[in-house]
């Protein structure tokens, strides 16, 4: 990776002090057995996942859409900007393009900070959100043009992606991009016959390692899809799995995307509400303001009158004499 | 069901020469001199240099009395009056299309060197020129003829002719031009399926267009243009696509003979997607070269 | 990809093909078009390889480099993809123009050899928790005709396959520092255990159908490709009839390419066709490497070079 000139970037070799806590010198067994453990008392509490979602449209006011996603423990921020001209292209496309950046905070993971600089991760990252809200748009209707898109990761504790997608097309509604649908995301990590339905980090990195040695099931996959028109837009996966494996997880996650639903749909239509509501106070104390003015701008009118009366009066009077 | 791979190995590659002769001609390098200037003419790809004639591209030469030309080896299509091609639409332009037909300058279709439906002498309207689209846009093929050359060198091509014009479903193999012969007929109703040898090097295999009725109206042959084509027609069509493809790899000459000989050697094998492996592409050039060579001698 | 333009009605005629499972080349939807290997093709590489499918041309080469291991993993070597489109292949590939694709096909790659059931790092290992050897995978785009993700995956198995690691005599523990000895002999070598490595499969849709090993036209007519990652069977890679159980072919990796998206129904039929797929590939892949190996160890190799 190149070096950032820019920044003062700490020494190389600084680890984080994690490194010496005996959770890290845990083997992979001892994880999973405390993770297995730590399902079980979570369990009794309703797996509903769709109700672990946090979101809010309008949170940055200078974009011109915005929305702030929280699932678990993840935070997504993710604002739109106005279209502008594709710049560095001569070529003219009838499709408008989409321009995706995901960056992680310095300060998002556990595990290490961040660098400031896009690495290899973010880039896929962005690439992956790209494909994910591409198609849900109505490109045909900005030639020509480009819309931003930035995703910015506050806290990751796990499906990032699936967070930075939803974020993403709530962005877009909010800012009113023209869009065929609305567009969720979910993620699930796999571990032999356990699905994590929307895992945290700890559940996503363990599947992710998994053991060599057995040939296990194990793996991370994040859809996003189109639930009214039934078009699944992206679908990433990642680590070792069974045909019939992926095939079950695709089937859950479906189901997890279209519950998820009504979750945004309630938060598009707050927000319209909200617009309506502040429009319609706006109307009315612009109303209110305008009587007031009428008001004075007819005392002042009458008063003038009277002057000009009075002053010519004196005058007419003071020319006589 | 399984698909079909195969992976050869470079020590197992194919040579895909089938020439006969071992007599190669003189072979003259970009620079090299070709003669003394006193009493020769100055051809294509050639240039005068102190009273030397040099060449300007690796080729052969051509003399015909006085002049003296050398034919590179590998151009791009140099275009004659009269040739027939088959051009890619590019650009829409003022009253004219920009077309690609593989030589070093676009070629010119005028607006008025095409057919428009009513007649021939129908005069071009404003209203013309503003749906120039809808009679040809970006990335449609066309067959024509070339009408003129430019002074530049690039060409002006006319579709005035029924024969010529937009060319719907089928596929394009791109070839050398080089490889084309100079014919009478660059159009060819074979198989059942009908051949546009462009002198260009690009070639379109189509099905056979049905004969139209007279009380068919427009908009029905517009859609008769777009019906699915059967697959015993693309059966053929394949087959003569990769009997194209062998010979080409073998550097042979491609005209309405050679094409019928390589498809006749084909039948030998079973289904078309066989012929895509370079043994059976050998094999078929070199049946092919072997009738021809019968048939020139006998 | 390479911005050819193709009318309508020729799409309607490679669709329609699709349809009946006959395309314009008279291949079905699950058959690849010929190819061609060759391996050690780069002196100055530990391991290299070239493929050529059709007009699609690359050229893999393995550079093996001494690493520290990553402190949360200390006894796995690490291996790192990166793939140049040079602008030999199409003019369009100029300045930044490839980067974006060379960034997709990188890290699908990475994302497929991530697994240890796919690519085991473990073998990368030479003394836990202070050294391991990091193998640089550069892929070279020399020529473009489509389907590059397919031939990429087969040209990097094939260079891993031909790879040849040093073999370490000792490594002496000098105060803080690791002091390694290799072997004088440059053919006293080990050789990678590849057999699991996986394949990419691009599973182009046209139509309402999906094939495999699109032409460069065939790509025109699709807006949305599925790319599959699946592990190998190392039984097609080792000569000696001590066979190892079959382990099922599994996905190491699934992504989606292109601007279009696909109903839940087509892609389950996808997996399935593109495992399919990876399955025969493989096979043929195993066969040619062996072959290779043999031939090799009969007489002195004579190169044949690129592009041909």
């Amino acid at each position: 990776m190149p070096l950032d000139y820019r920044r003062f970037n700490g020494p190389d070799d600084s680890v984080s002090y994690k490194r010496f806590t005996p959770d890290f010198l845990k083997s992979y067994e001892e994880l999973l057995g405390d993770l297995l453990e730590k399902n079980n008392l979570k369990d009794e509490q309703a797996s509903d996942e769709a109700q672990r979602v946090f979101a809010e449209t309008d949170t940055i006011s200078q974009a011109k859409g915005s929305a702030y996603v929280e699932i678990k423990n993840t935070k997504v921020v993710c604002s739109v900007f106005d279209p502008r001209e594709i710049p560095h292209q001569n070529e003219f496309s009838h499709l408008g393009q989409i321009y995706c950046e995901v960056k992680f905070a310095p300060f998002s993971c556990s595990s290490q900070r961040r660098p400031p600089a896009p690495d290899a991760e973010d880039k896929a990252l962005s690439e992956a959100l790209r494909q994910a809200i591409e198609p849900a748009v109505c490109r045909h209707l900005f030639p020509n043009y480009q819309i931003d898109v930035f995703a910015y990761i506050i806290e990751n504790d796990g499906s990032c992606l699936a967070a930075a997608i939803n974020a993403a097309g709530l962005a877009l509604t909010d800012a009113a991009v023209p869009m065929y649908d609305l567009i969720t995301a979910s993620s699930m990590a796999i571990l032999d016959d356990k699905m994590f339905v929307v895992p945290n980090e700890e559940e996503e990195e363990l599947a992710m390692k998994s053991q060599e040695s057995k040939d296990i099931n194990h793996g991370v996959i994040t859809l996003s899809m189109l639930s009214e028109l039934s078009q699944i837009t992206s679908f990433i996966q990642i680590g070792s799995l069974e045909t019939d494996c992926v095939i079950k997880a695709m089937d859950i996650l479906e189901k997890e995307c279209k519950e998820l639903v009504p979750n945004i749909q309630k938060v598009v239509v707050r927000n319209v509400i909200k617009n309506v509501k502040r429009q319609q106070i706006l109307h009315e104390s612009a109303k209110e303001m305008e009587e007031i003015l009428d008001e004075k701008y007819n005392l002042w009118q009458k008063s003038l009158k009277a002057k000009s009366y009075l002053c010519f009066s004196l005058s007419f009077f003071s020319l006589l004499a | 069901m399984t698909g079909h791979v195969s992976i050869r190995l470079a020590s197992e590659r194919v040579n895909h020469s089938v020439a006969t002769s071992n007599e190669l001609p003189r072979f003259y390098t970009p620079g090299e001199v070709i003669s003394g200037m006193q009493d020769f003419m100055r051809g294509h790809g050639t240039y005068t240099e102190d009273d030397n004639l040099k060449s300007s591209v690796a080729g052969v030469m051509q003399k015909v009395n006085k002049l003296i030309c050398i034919r590179p080896l590998k151009s791009r299509y140099v275009g004659e009056i009269g040739d027939v091609v088959v051009g890619r639409v590019l650009e829409v332009q003022q009253r004219r299309w920009k077309v690609d037909t593989n030589s070093r300058l676009d070629s010119i279709l005028q607006l008025s060197s095409v057919n428009l439906p009513g007649g021939e002498l129908r005069r071009r309207s404003v209203e013309d020129e503003q749906s120039m689209r809808k009679v040809l846009q970006e990335g449609d093929l066309i067959s024509a003829e070339v009408q003129s050359v430019f002074s530049d060198g690039s060409l002006s091509l006319h579709t005035r002719s029924l024969k010529y014009g937009k060319l719907v479903q089928g596929t394009l193999v791109k070839v050398f031009p080089s490889l084309i012969k100079r014919r009478k007929n660059h159009f060819h109703n074979i198989l059942g399926i009908s051949i546009i040898i462009g002198n260009n090097g690009y070639i379109w295999i189509s099905p056979r267009e049905k004969e139209s009725t007279e009380n068919d109206d427009l908009e029905n042959i517009e859609k008769a243009k777009l019906e699915p084509v059967s697959i015993s027609i693309r059966e053929i069509m394949a087959r003569v696509k990769n009997c194209i493809a062998a010979l080409v790899a073998s550097k042979m000459m491609l005209d309405d003979t050679s094409i019928l000989m390589a498809y006749e050697e084909s039948l030998k094998y079973e289904t078309a997607k066989e012929m895509l492996d370079p043994e059976a592409m050998l094999d078929i050039a070199f049946l092919t070269q072997h009738r021809l060579n019968y048939v020139t001698t006998e | 990809m390479a911005g050819s333009l193709i009318s309508q009605s020729e799409q309607v005629f490679i669709v329609h093909g699709v349809e009946n499972d006959f395309r314009s080349d008279g291949r079905s939807s699950i058959d690849y078009r010929p190819m061609e290997l060759e391996t050690d093709v780069v002196s100055h590489a530990s391991g290299s390889a070239r493929l050529r499918l059709a007009n699609t041309d690359i050229l893999v080469g393995v550079k093996t480099e001494i690493d520290v291991p990553k402190p949360e993993t200390p006894g796995l070597g690490k291996i790192e993809f990166f793939v140049d489109c040079s602008a030999n292949a199409t003019p369009e590939f100029e300045g930044r123009g490839g980067e974006q694709l060379a960034n997709t096909i990188s890290s699908t790659m990475q994302r497929a050899y991530y697994s240890p059931q796919a690519f085991n790092l473990k073998q990368l290992c030479i003394f836990e928790g202070k050294q391991c050897w990091k193998l640089y995978v550069d892929i070279l785009i020399l020529e473009c005709g489509g389907n590059l993700c397919d031939a990429v995956s087969l040209a990097v198995k094939a260079a891993l396959f031909n790879t040849r690691l040093p073999c370490v005599k000792a490594a002496l523990m000098d105060g803080g520092n690791i002091d390694l000895q290799l072997s004088d002999d440059p053919y006293d070598s080990k050789q990678l255990d590849i057999g699991t490595a996986p394949l990419l499969v691009t599973l182009c849709k046209i139509g309402t159908k999906c094939v495999v090993d699109p032409s460069a036209e065939e790509e025109r007519c699709s807006v949305i490709s599925l790319v599959v990652g699946v592990t190998g069977n190392p039984n097609f890679y080792q000569t000696d009839d001590n066979v190892i159980p079959d382990i099922k072919c599994k996905c190491s990796t699934i992504s989606m390419n292109g601007p279009g998206s696909l109903s839940p129904k087509t892609l389950k039929s996808a997996i399935e066709q593109g495992i399919t797929a990876a399955n025969c590939l493989d096979n043929a892949l195993g066969d040619a490497l062996l072959r290779e190996k043999d031939e090799i160890s009969y007489l002195k190799k004579h190169s044949y070079g690129f592009l041909k």
